[in-house]
């Protein structure tokens, strides 16, 4: 499903974001990459998005080959994976609905399929009956669940969340971790990048350790701690 | 890109022009000037065109013969003349109907002067051709050819009348040509700022739209149906006002000038906008995609 071989990655100003990476994360799985701040979680999730290239290295997600595929196919890319940001990134002068019809309608989906799987993905997080309210109206979770849905209305195979509780207090980020199991257990592949140990170490999940651009543990089933702030 | 899509994009794309009014405004009002002064010019210039025509259909060469010359040899050089380009239609006049026509023209009222010349013709030898050009911009070269023509005693035509005619279409074409030139700049550089602020205003939806999967021609389908729009309402205003103040101006010029004391010199407005209308819309769409489509080559990189 993803696949880095070797990735490095150096910034225009010389500074090293990954060096040598080896990772692969296979179909259905829940994966946490965990590290301090400029261990290179927000540049590996923006390599897989092929937001960046790498300067060194193979990537393949979904059997496709980033380094050389088409900014014409990027699109197709881009549909198979929903992502989720700190910062939520909603559309302000939208409500609920339309923000996550927006997500549709921008992969151009017929209007007729449009309508229910909106209300399918708001029924998931939990908020059909607020469909109707702008984000400014609700809560940071809410907000966030907001962005999950809009991540997955297009049933991407791939949910990459980068920090997304970074700006929630501890109710609402076991909300969304909620929310985050449930479409792994519907067999979205979901990759969470998180500063948040004591969610990682509750989930048991499998969690990657980075340091310095390099991946220093891989651990099956998550807990303790993996690395100093 | 869907067909299906197109709704969205133009609404999105009349959204941006609501938000960026004034900007919306200001490009609105320099495409009308643009393509209103354009319209002024198609306007003068096919009037102009028209009158050259009417005048070209009176302008003539005409040749005569060498004194002695046979028959046979004048037919031939009908043929020889009347088989060139340029030449629209040819008319023979003999010596006796050329008589006949001077004595219609300048002696009315003297018949007794006339009956003096008995059967005496005074313009013997006056045979002559008359030759209409399609085009009065050639009539150097049919005169030179005319002139090296064996048999042909003399070429009469007017010389100013072509060459200036064409001096000044020409000049009204370079003129007009450079204005509009600049003002299409104008027109595409404002354009382009519009379009500017509308990336920027909408930069975070952009980026968002990219990256959930946003075809490139899809993102940037709202900014180019607001730029056509722009060019399209920026064409229109200044059609309606030409369409309406047309008639006013003639009247004024035909009042104010004598020498075009005549609706004959001028178009109507219908033939006028036969020309004018399709050309100032392609025009305003043009301006409008291509404003856009440069911004959006630079602003949007998925």
């Amino acid at each position: 499903m993803i696949i880095l071989e070797n990735v490095s990655k150096t910034y225009s100003t010389g500074v090293p974001a990954l060096d040598g990476i080896d990772l692969r994360v296979e179909k259905g799985e829940f994966v946490f990459i965990v590290g301090n701040s400029g261990s290179g979680k927000s540049t590996l999730i923006k390599l897989l998005l092929k937001e960046l290239e790498p300067t060194e290295g193979k990537i393949y997600v979904n059997k496709r080959f980033l380094n050389k595929i088409t900014r014409r196919k990027l699109p197709q890319l881009r549909r198979d994976i929903g992502v989720v940001f700190q910062d939520f990134r909603l559309l302000e002068d939208r409500n609920v609905y339309d923000n996550v019809a927006f997500a549709m309608k921008v992969v151009e989906a017929p209007n007729r399929l449009i309508r229910g799987q909106v209300l399918s993905m708001l029924s998931m997080v939990g908020l059909l009956d607020k469909y109707k309210n702008f984000p400014s109206q609700m809560s940071g979770g809410e907000q966030q669940r907001v962005a999950i849905a809009r991540a997955l209305v297009n049933n991407p195979s791939i949910l990459l969340c980068d920090e997304p509780t970074g700006n929630l207090d501890p109710e609402n980020s076991w909300e969304i971790m909620k929310v985050l199991e449930e479409a792994n257990r519907r067999g979205t592949t979901v990759v969470v990048v998180t500063h948040n140990m004591e969610i990682v170490d509750a989930m048991k999940k499998r969690t990657v350790t980075m340091n310095n651009g390099k991946i220093i543990s891989d651990v099956k089933q998550g807990g303790g701690v993996y690395y100093e702030d | 890109m869907k067909i299906s899509s197109l709704g969205y994009s133009m609404k999105q794309g009349f959204k941006n022009i609501r938000r960026n009014r004034m900007f919306s405004v200001a490009s609105v009002a320099t495409i009308s000037a643009c393509i209103f002064l354009f319209g002024i010019f198609i306007s003068i210039l096919m009037n102009f065109e028209y009158m050259f025509q009417e005048l070209e259909k009176n302008l003539c060469v005409t040749v005569f013969f060498d004194e002695g010359i046979t028959e046979e040899r004048i037919a031939q050089l009908g043929e020889e003349i009347r088989v060139r380009e340029e030449v629209d239609s040819i008319h023979y006049t003999s010596a006796e109907e050329a008589w006949e026509q001077y004595k219609k023209d300048y002696f009315k009222g003297y018949e007794d002067a006339v009956e003096s010349f008995g059967d005496d013709n005074p313009l013997a030898g006056s045979a002559s051709y008359e030759i209409y050009l399609k085009d009065a911009s050639r009539q150097t070269e049919l005169v030179n050819f005319l002139s090296g023509l064996e048999g042909i005693r003399d070429v009469k035509y007017s010389a100013s009348t072509a060459s200036n005619l064409t001096d000044i279409a020409v000049m009204i074409g370079y003129i007009s040509a450079a204005i509009i030139i600049i003002l299409l700049a104008v027109s595409i550089f404002l354009i382009s700022n519009t379009i500017t602020i509308g990336v920027s205003v909408r930069r975070e939806e952009i980026s968002i739209m990219k990256l959930i999967g946003a075809t490139d021609s899809f993102v940037k389908a709202p900014f180019v149906v607001e730029g056509i729009t722009i060019g399209v309402i920026g064409s229109i205003i200044p059609l309606v006002i030409i369409y309406f103040a047309y008639e006013y101006v003639i009247q004024y010029v035909m009042n104010r000038f004598t020498l075009f004391g005549n609706t004959t010199w001028f178009l109507g407005v219908n033939d006028i906008f036969k020309v004018l209308l399709p050309v100032s819309i392609i025009l305003g769409i043009g301006i409008g995609f291509i404003g856009s489509h440069i911004t959006l080559r630079k602003h949007i990189k998925i």
